[in-house]
């Protein structure tokens, strides 16, 4: 037994120091357990509340795009750590987490325009790069603007100026009913502007609060009104209610509602009996003059999760492929290595191109008109579409405003 | 003026029937169970899913089955969880309830995921009706009438049948109405069946309203409280008055300063709290004080 002992083990002394050695290996040898380490990416989207239809089909399209590439990033494997942003407040605590605890290199996220401008100051704070998947306020890319926040989604401001032609063609007298946070204020504001400079006149306005259930109220003033066109900006789940009781007290057809940046859930919601309206948005899967990038994008979605992309999921994916392309760029997780690779991205899009604008870090990409159409026969198909706006894609940059309109300092 | 004025109160008292259904049950519960049910709203959401369901697979008359179904769920509920929080500390319930409530519309994003269903009125009650300078959609008014049917009958349950007068003597003095040989429990459960299928029934009315969303609960779970609260805890006359004077307060609210209309249920609270702390009609339970 003894013999055995000592010609086959190793003596007891030997053993526990191998053992504390190969424990201790990562220690020494740090850069050896990053190399295998994923690389992690935050996604901070709202998981519940009246958004959360929305950051469902954003973080859907999130995870294809990285599934697209084989959930690797710069030849790496990569992940996606979802956290909640249930208010602004929790918002920043999530996005302090993912980068002190996570270790996240940068952010995907910002479903409200409250949220999103408090995390992108927490961004610039924490100097990490933020992509704004969602948010329309026009502060994101404008004053509130800072190196680290790049945003998706056409400003409130500049959605407005696309959507107003179609709005007067309804006539002069307009009622604004918008909720009572920034995307709502903004929307009034920009809106009022524009009415102001076409000669209109304002014939009643309602500011809303979020998760109002009951919009009868609402509607019965604007019956008494009588304006020529109402002009909406409600959020998600407040829409879609909105729409179904203006159906239900037998206003559809009557007066023409119209809003921008609707999300394709909202409408969903809403169901073809109460659909009604025009709006702008950024993506529309049956559009036939899709780029070949996004036919192939909408396929893959259908084929993933039996049912059509929204436009959030292609924002969710549009957003992330810009992020993990420049992070490939920039061969580096350092923050400001992949700012800069997320300033110089560039993607075809047809006879066009995607691109964040140098100084507001704001996505140059073309909106496109909607209008529900007569009759509906697909309940994943509310919409035709009635234009690209602008329809010449040299007008982009000039339709987004000049460094002097937009009045972002970024320092 | 005041035919918009007229159109704002009846909306408003719509608006209201919903909030007293989706509170009596609420009031119910505590006054007889002593449980503060903040899983009541999930189950408020199991009524629209389920009507949606019912209707999809089975047509309209389909829908009426969805309360029941609501109230058999909570029954099993109250065996299974609520039953082991009597005479236990009030944290532990609301703590418990509030994690069944996030279970529950957890299990509905799972079925049904996350975003909103297409749901209207029944071709049958699509239309209006005018009555002078007062206009009210043919659903809406379907809504009030079966709200106060539904109260009236409820009201007769608890005051004029056997079963009602054992509830109400099982809420002052359970110990009592146990010891004369009646299984309380048993009762219990059943009371506790009837507040969620009353919040079912409040689901089923308001989904061709609203939004149907897993969240929905969010919309009715607070105006709920707050006219427990206004009218009393446990008192059934007190959450019908609270309830459609909430419902008219809001409408009127946004008739005159539309902001506000968020904010003024819980205004409207707080200076009945600081005026009669018990609600309107709220009478002192000895068995909670």
């Amino acid at each position: 037994m003894t013999t055995m002992n000592t010609g086959l083990l190793l003596p007891r002394r030997k053993l526990l120091a191998g053992a504390a050695a190969v424990a201790a290996a990562p220690l020494a040898a740090p850069h050896i357990a990053r190399a295998a380490d994923p690389i992690k990416i935050g996604l901070l989207l709202a998981k519940t509340g009246q958004i959360a239809g929305q950051t469902e089909y954003l973080a859907n399209g999130s995870f294809l795009a990285l599934e697209q590439r084989n959930n690797t990033i710069m030849g790496q494997p990569a992940e996606l750590v979802w956290l909640d942003e249930p208010s602004p407040q929790a918002a920043t605590q999530n996005m302090q987490k993912l980068v002190q605890e996570n270790k996240v290199c940068a952010v995907l996220g910002g479903s409200l325009s409250s949220n999103a401008l408090a995390e992108e100051a927490t961004a610039a704070q924490l100097k990490i790069p933020f992509v704004c998947d969602n948010a329309a306020a026009t502060e994101i890319s404008g004053k509130n603007c800072n190196r680290y926040t790049f945003r998706l989604n056409t400003p409130v401001a500049v959605q407005s100026r696309m959507l107003a032609p179609f709005a007067l063609s309804y006539g002069k007298k307009w009622y604004h009913i918008t909720a009572s946070y920034a995307f709502g204020q903004d929307i009034l504001r920009s809106s009022r502007a524009l009415l102001k400079a076409a000669g209109g006149t304002e014939v009643g306005s309602d500011e809303v609060p979020l998760n109002t259930a009951d919009f009868s109220s609402f509607i019965l003033k604007i019956r008494q009104a009588k304006p020529d066109v109402v002009v909406g900006g409600l959020s998600a789940g407040d829409l879609s209610t909105f729409l179904k009781q203006w159906n239900e007290l037998g206003m559809k057809g009557t007066i023409p509602f119209v809003e921008i940046a609707i999300g394709d859930t909202d409408i969903w919601a809403v169901g073809p009996e109460a659909a009604t309206g025009t709006f702008t948005k950024m993506w529309e899967h049956s559009n036939r003059d899709n780029p070949p990038e996004e036919k192939a994008f909408a396929a893959a979605y259908l084929k993933k999760y039996g049912k059509p992309a929204a436009d959030k999921a292609w924002m969710g994916w549009i957003t992330a492929r810009s992020l993990f392309e420049s992070i490939d760029a920039a061969k580096s997780l350092d923050g400001m290595a992949i700012v800069e690779g997320l300033e110089a991205w560039k993607a075809p899009a047809g006879d066009a191109s995607y691109s964040y604008r140098k100084f507001d870090h704001q996505m140059l990409a073309r909106n496109l008109a909607v209008s529900v159409k007569p009759k509906i026969t697909d309940k994943w198909d509310y919409f035709d579409v009635k234009a690209t706006l602008p329809e010449n894609p040299a007008d982009i940059d000039k339709v987004f405003g000049t460094e002097e309109e937009i009045g972002c300092k970024m320092g | 003026m005041l035919e918009i004025l007229l159109s704002q109160v009846v909306s408003g008292l719509v608006l209201g029937g919903l909030y007293v259904l989706i509170a009596i049950g609420l009031s119910i519960v505590f006054g007889l169970l002593g449980i503060v049910n903040f899983a009541h709203g999930a189950f408020f959401t199991l009524g629209a899913y389920l009507a949606l369901t019912l209707y999809q697979y089975f047509g309209w008359p389909a829908v009426i089955f969805s309360p029941i179904l609501v109230g058999a769920i909570g029954m099993v509920a109250e065996r299974l969880l609520i039953s082991r929080l009597y005479n236990k500390e009030p944290l532990i319930s609301l703590i418990v309830t509030f994690a069944l409530a996030l279970l529950i519309e957890a299990s509905v994003r799972l079925i049904y995921g996350g975003i909103g269903q297409p749901f209207s009125p029944p071709p049958l009650l699509s239309g209006f009706l005018i009555w002078g300078p007062v206009l009210i959609t043919k659903y809406r008014f379907a809504v009030l009438l079966t709200t106060a049917a539904l109260l009236l009958g409820l009201w007769l349950f608890l005051e004029k049948t056997p079963f009602g007068r054992i509830l109400r003597a099982g809420s002052r003095d359970p110990e009592m109405v146990g010891l004369l040989g009646i299984n309380l429990p048993r009762v219990l459960t059943w009371v506790f069946g009837l507040g969620c299928a009353i919040s079912g029934i409040a689901g089923v009315l308001a989904a061709p309203l609203w939004t149907i969303t897993p969240a929905m609960a969010t919309n009715a779970i607070m105006p709920a409280f707050v006219v427990v609260a206004i009218g009393g805890l446990g008192s059934f006359a007190g959450a019908v008055i609270a309830g459609l004077l909430v419902g008219v307060v809001i409408a009127l609210t946004i008739q005159f300063y539309p902001p506000a209309s968020g904010a003024v249920m819980y205004i409207f609270m707080a200076m009945m709290l600081l005026l009669r702390p018990r609600g309107l009609l709220g009478e002192r339970w000895e068995r909670f004080e």
